[in-house]
């Protein structure tokens, strides 16, 4: 959380307790994720948008396609940025202001998952080589904060960009210019979906609501892409997980992301 | 009483003549005005405004239930609901010869500890002064806490506590209530755990319901069969 939102010493030990008898505090079991919703265009105006709310967990993507210079060491490459923030109105703790570690955190996480996938084929996405590429932003704000906004950012984030519209550019005069009736799918790949484990006790569960989140010793957040290869991982927390943990959690990414990527592929195909 | 009572927001104005204004009413002229969303009770002298939403304002003498945020070398920081931190001396634990070189605090008490207190002193203008120097106060053990709103609470208590009695009465748990909507649940059995969490939960719900007391004994009841 933003700033330490304290858990009480008795909830915590209800969850521990219920652990161990393989019980959650939600009635979930350990493997299972909450239920995920996925709104497609929530923000009519955007090139691609998605609102997904992970159990009471409820984030916001919005995605803007323009051109932009490109860097200078790939000139043969489109841009791709993804950004993540907690609002104030998500949780009483989280304040105005620069973001903090964790926030930082949640930004670099989802992005990452997202650009070491390669789903955005930034390759696609050259106007001119050296000149003029096309840069896709991905905006993910959390409206309302129940534990692990790392999926629900990284969910919001893969869902918008599926759905995403681009237009298309050609250079006239040195500048490039919006084709008219050009507009078309952004090309993608492959389909990134993110799973946050968090280990409390000994126990290892599967997307921690709000006080599993609070309670939890260490967690890791993995990312998948459609191929059901590891692309991405962050660790966080002050404890550490073993070998076999590590494994397990592996597992469980590839298994319980392959259930949510099909949610994702049929919020695309509805939207279609 | 009924007919005297009625939803109000701020600026409504809740009646006008010789009325003392008491809680959440400005006296305006000759008008008493509401400042909160809420019920206005007039009394045959008196104008107040139950509101049905807010935090909770720190009374003294109130018992609260309150968990500890944090701490300094001396004194304790106490999250009691309230826009005010409670604020708990170390010296109402550890006893005057308290001293920051030998006592520790957080062997006491520990970041996450609720704790039953009372304020102690209050005055708007400093954090409330919070102890659990009394029979009954201090860190509760065992249990579950269950968040109300706090203009709720009289509402669970009821007349005389006849509403937590029966609660209490029907299930075997023991209920702590705190003026700030805090309530610690303990119970023997899970199911006795369970169906108190529920009746409090109903009460936070359909506070404003007349009959609510016949359908929590319904409930209370209805659980026993089955």
């Amino acid at each position: 959380m933003a700033t330490v939102s304290v858990i009480d010493e008795l909830k915590k030990a209800q969850i521990l307790e219920l652990l161990e008898q393989g019980k959650r505090v939600d009635g979930r079991a350990l493997d299972e994720p909450r239920e995920i919703k996925i709104e497609i265009n929530a923000i009519p105006k955007a090139n691609g948008s998605a609102r997904v709310y992970l159990g009471d967990t409820d984030v916001l993507c919005g995605v803007k396609i323009q051109p932009d210079r490109p860097f200078p060491d790939v000139g043969d490459k489109g841009m791709f940025m993804c950004t993540a923030e907690l609002l104030p109105l998500s949780h009483p703790t989280v304040e105005t202001g620069p973001p903090r570690d964790d926030v930082i955190e949640l930004a670099r996480v989802v992005d990452r998952g997202i650009r070491e996938s390669h789903m955005v084929d930034v390759s696609q996405l050259v106007i001119e080589k050296d000149k003029s590429v096309v840069g896709v932003f991905a905006d993910v704000v959390a409206i309302d904060y129940d534990g692990n906004y790392f999926d629900a950012c990284s969910y919001a984030a893969t869902a918008a960009l599926l759905t995403s519209k681009t237009p298309t550019w050609e250079m006239v005069d040195d500048q490039p210019t919006v084709v008219e009736g050009g507009e078309k799918q952004l090309p993608t790949s492959t389909i990134p979906v993110s799973v946050t484990m968090g280990k409390i006790g000994n126990h290892i569960v599967v997307d921690p609501n709000g006080d599993e989140w609070a309670s939890m010793d260490c967690r890791v957040t993995i990312t998948t892409d459609s191929d059901g290869h590891i692309v991405a991982l962050q660790k966080g927390g002050s404890d550490g997980f073993t070998q076999d943990e590590i494994n397990q959690c592996g597992d469980l990414s590839i298994k319980v992301g392959a259930k949510i990527r099909e949610q994702l592929k049929s919020a695309q195909q509805e939207s279609q | 009483m009924a007919d005297r009572r009625k939803y109000v927001i701020p600026g409504d104005v809740v009646t006008s003549g010789p009325f003392r204004p008491e809680q959440n009413v400005i006296l305006e002229g000759n008008d008493i005005i509401s400042t909160v969303v809420g019920i206005s009770e007039i009394y045959d002298d008196s104008v107040k405004v139950i509101p049905l939403t807010g935090k909770y304002l720190p009374k003294i003498d109130d018992l609260v239930i309150g968990k500890v945020v944090s701490h300094t070398s001396l004194s304790w920081e106490l999250d009691i609901n309230s826009c005010y931190i409670g604020f708990l001396p170390a010296m109402d634990v550890f006893g005057r010869d308290f001293s920051t070189h030998s006592d520790e605090l957080s062997s006491k008490l520990k970041t996450g500890d609720l704790v039953a207190a009372r304020i102690a002193n209050f005055d708007r203008t400093r954090d409330p002064l919070i102890t659990i120097s009394d029979r009954d106060l201090g860190k509760i053990d065992d249990g579950v806490l269950v968040k109300i709103s706090t203009s709720k609470v009289p509402r669970l208590i009821g007349k005389k506590g006849s509403m937590i009695q029966m609660i209490e009465n029907g299930t075997n748990a023991a209920v702590t209530i705190g003026q700030n909507g805090w309530v610690v649940v303990a119970c023997e059995s899970a199911e006795g755990l369970s169906k108190a969490k529920k009746a409090i939960e109903m009460v936070n719900e359909k506070a404003h319901i007349a009959n609510l007391t016949d359908l929590i004994q319904d409930m209370l009841n209805e659980k026993d069969e089955s």
